[in-house]
């Protein structure tokens, strides 16, 4: 993709293998993947295709045996005060230096909202904690000492004793501009003011309340709603939804997606869904990336991949799926199953469960290159209308 | 070949029969599980996990039943075969009534109806090889053993496409897919009438999910099978489905032999139609949103269970349970208004009228 657009990730020739005891995983090999400002990505692929990997790798969350051997992950920071982009390579950075952009910069809600928050703390809590650990919270100390003063002042029937609130009040506002480091006490009232501010982004039913509960006490929807008030908490570039609707019930999801899709309006960060639903996709993305067996095959406008999809994979993972329209006896469906990835197939890893593979897709792996304005593809063989 | 067969008729008499015989029929089915609090354990409330529910299955057909998570369905289907006793209520299977079956009669109809579940991994004993799994419904009714068992376990392996290097392996060694085959060839081991799938595909990828689906209309053109399919994927359901019961708070609300996505007469089935992602961009954003939760089956809400999240609900709706009834060629619904309601179009209709137009 063009230099020149404005993108907020760009992931260049990413390798993460798995150094096991059957041999090495190469679950990520050589993979593209450029998200805009503003743009809602999409990707999809099957169970072990790498999509949750390469969330991981933006996040440097691979553990051992997991390593990342290769490529280039570049963020583009804009400060929202200044307006200047800086750019990074993620996989340069040290541990540390990690720490102010996870959670901070990058954000993540990740699939089943049963285990991943922590049960033994409050909602409230637990969003309080990121937003302290990450922002400084100076200038929202200050507005709460002012409010509490001004209460006070109507409260108190002393006029000396107002002045003296006044002149206190007046200091403050001054301070407004270059808060002071604040203490404690105050920096924790905040967090949790944050946090129940929060809640009410993302249409908890009273948020006050829903702040002081456990997990448990929540059902699924309203838990993945506080994962994602918490992930949103801290005004992330990219918010990434890893399956974040999967373990939902329709109706349920109808209603995350909903929010997700008016959340990008107030917020401005940039989303990447991972899913493994084309449903999901086309309801919210404007550009899609389809992944196999660890390898970028094909990346376009949610709208073009929908009407000319090329890549042999991706025509059968829309043709597998039961139609609302259709009354067909049988599914199309794709022959054999997702390679082990300790031995993948060599050349074009589709190869062996692709209908139109010639004698070079076993030989030589194929580039993803543009074959329609915006529309690449990783093809020896593309089909459709090129 | 197989001597259960011809013991208990072939598959070639019972075709003969009328279709539309009933296979299973329920008659106000309740299961209640008692919810316990306290110092000593007292019964403080009871989960309506199946209410009041009456249907019939008829020979040779697909029952689908859809319903979120928690609304009973797997628990109604769990209640049929009586792997969970029911609180209330008869279910007639075969023309006997099987509800306080016991001992070896209760075994012997279980010959005749067997369950695929969830999660394939779950359900295979990890320490077990496949033919001995496979094999051990075979063994413990004393139809077969030895070489004969082995034969028998292999051609049901090959009805399900595997092979017979399969045999010896042990579960971790198949993918999901496969794990799920062996399930399905475990389950039609005793040559069942009536299988029970319970969300088979809710844990495979879509390409492996077509692959299954095909093999299970398959299995059933060859064995003359009745299947009650469970799902909460509501187009998966569609496609296998000759009938469709959509159950809410543990009541069936709507069961339909139509199209549920071109003709929805309930408006909690029409809010769940429309919350399917349609998989076409032009289509997209356009869902229903029900308000609110799920009420708690403890203290399900009275008059309509899905009044207070109805938009059409009226002053009847809050007192009066709406009854189950026709309203005409087998469509029954349970709401007071059904058939007066406009709920307009879906996207899901019009994404369909459009692929419709656009393929001819």
């Amino acid at each position: 993709m063009s230099s020149s657009e404005d993108l907020v990730l760009s992931v260049k020739g990413l390798t993460t293998n798995f150094y096991t005891y059957e041999g090495i995983v190469k679950a990520l090999d050589s993979v593209e993947l450029s998200l805009r400002r503003g743009d809602t990505m999409g990707i999809v692929g099957e169970t072990g295709c790498g999509k949750s990997v390469t969330a991981k790798c933006i996040l440097r969350l691979i553990e051992p045996p997991g390593r990342i051997d290769g490529g280039q992950i570049l963020f583009s920071d804009r400060d929202p005060k200044t307006g200047e982009t800086n750019e990074i390579d993620i996989l340069q950075l040290a541990p540390e230096e990690m720490l102010t952009i996870r959670g901070n910069k990058i954000a993540i809600v990740f699939q089943d909202p049963a285990t991943y928050p922590n049960p033994v703390f409050r909602i409230g809590a637990q969003i309080a904690e990121v937003v302290s650990l990450h922002q400084d919270l100076g200038r929202e100390v200050l507005e709460i000492r002012i409010r509490e003063l001004e209460d006070s002042v109507k409260n108190s029937a002393s006029a000396e004793h107002q002045a003296k609130v006044r002149e206190q009040i007046e200091h403050y506002v001054s301070m407004l501009e270059n808060p002071p480091k604040p203490d404690k006490k105050y920096a924790r009232k905040a967090a949790w003011a944050k946090a129940v501010d929060m809640l009410r982004l993302v249409r908890m039913p009273s948020p006050e309340q829903v702040a002081n509960q456990y997990p448990h006490e929540l059902s699924g929807g309203m838990r993945q709603r506080a994962l994602i008030a918490m992930a949103l908490a801290c005004n992330p570039s990219i918010l990434i939804c890893d399956e974040a609707t999967t373990a939902l019930d329709v109706t349920v999801q109808a209603q995350v997606l909903n929010l997700l899709n008016e959340l990008k309006k107030d917020i401005g960060a940039s989303i990447m869904i991972i899913t493994h639903d084309l449903g999901v996709v086309a309801e919210t993305c404007n550009w899609v990336m389809v992944m196999y067996a660890g390898t970028t095959v094909e990346s376009t406008s949610t709208k073009e991949l929908f009407e000319h999809p090329v890549h042999p994979y991706t025509i059968g993972l829309i043709t597998a799926i039961p139609k609302l329209h259709e009354n067909k006896e049988r599914l199309d469906q794709i022959q054999g199953t997702v390679p082990n990835l300790i031995n993948p197939p060599t050349g074009c890893r589709f190869h062996p469960r692709c209908a139109f593979a010639t004698e070079i897709c076993s030989r030589e792996r194929p580039s993803l290159e543009e074959v329609r304005p915006g529309h690449y593809v990783a093809c020896h063989n593309p089909q459709g209308n090129v | 070949m197989w001597p259960a067969i011809t013991r208990r008729g072939t598959y070639e008499e019972e075709h003969g029969m009328s279709q539309s015989e009933t296979l299973v029929s329920l008659a106000n089915l309740k299961k209640y599980f008692p919810l316990t609090g306290g110092v000593f354990r007292k019964i403080i409330g009871m989960v309506h996990a199946v209410d009041d529910v009456s249907l019939d299955i008829y020979r040779g057909e697909t029952l689908g039943v859809v319903g979120e998570s928690g609304c009973g369905k797997t628990t109604l289907g769990r209640t049929i075969l009586r792997l969970l006793e029911p609180t209330d209520g008869t279910i007639t299977f075969m023309g006997q009534d099987i509800t306080h079956l016991k001992g070896s009669d209760l075994r012997n109809i279980r010959h005749e109806m067997q369950i695929v579940f969830q999660d394939p991994m779950a359900s295979l004993d990890p320490r077990v090889t496949i033919k001995n799994t496979v094999g051990e419904p075979l063994l413990i009714n004393g139809i077969a053993r030895g070489p004969k068992l082995r034969a028998m376990v292999l051609d049901l392996l090959q009805k399900v496409g595997l092979t017979e290097d399969h045999l010896n392996r042990f579960p971790h060694e198949f993918s999901g897919g496969q794990r799920q085959r062996i399930c399905i060839a475990r389950a039609l081991a005793l040559n069942p009438k009536f299988v029970v799938m319970d969300e088979p595909t809710s844990s495979t990828d879509v390409s492996v999910q077509a692959q299954t689906l095909n093999l299970m209309k398959d299995l059933q053109d060859e064995f003359g099978l009745t299947y009650m399919f469970i799902s909460h994927n509501l187009s998966v359901v569609k496609h296998m489905s000759d009938r469709l019961a959509v159950m809410y708070l543990g009541k069936i609300v709507e069961l339909t032999p139509y199209d549920i996505f071109r003709k929805a007469l309930h408006p909690y089935t029409f809010a769940l139609v429309s919350a399917v992602p349609v998989p076409d961009p032009r289509f997209s954003g356009r869902a229903v949103l029900l308000k609110g939760e799920v009420p708690s089956p403890i203290n399900p809400p009275i008059g309509c269970r899905f009044n207070p999240r109805c938009i059409f609900a009226q002053e009847i709706c809050r007192t009066d349970e709406p009854p189950l009834r026709d309203v005409g060629d087998g469509h029954l619904v349970a709401c007071h208004f059904a058939g007066e309601l406009d709920f307009g179009k879906s996207s899901q209709m019009e994404y369909a009228q459009t692929a419709e137009a656009e393929a001819s």
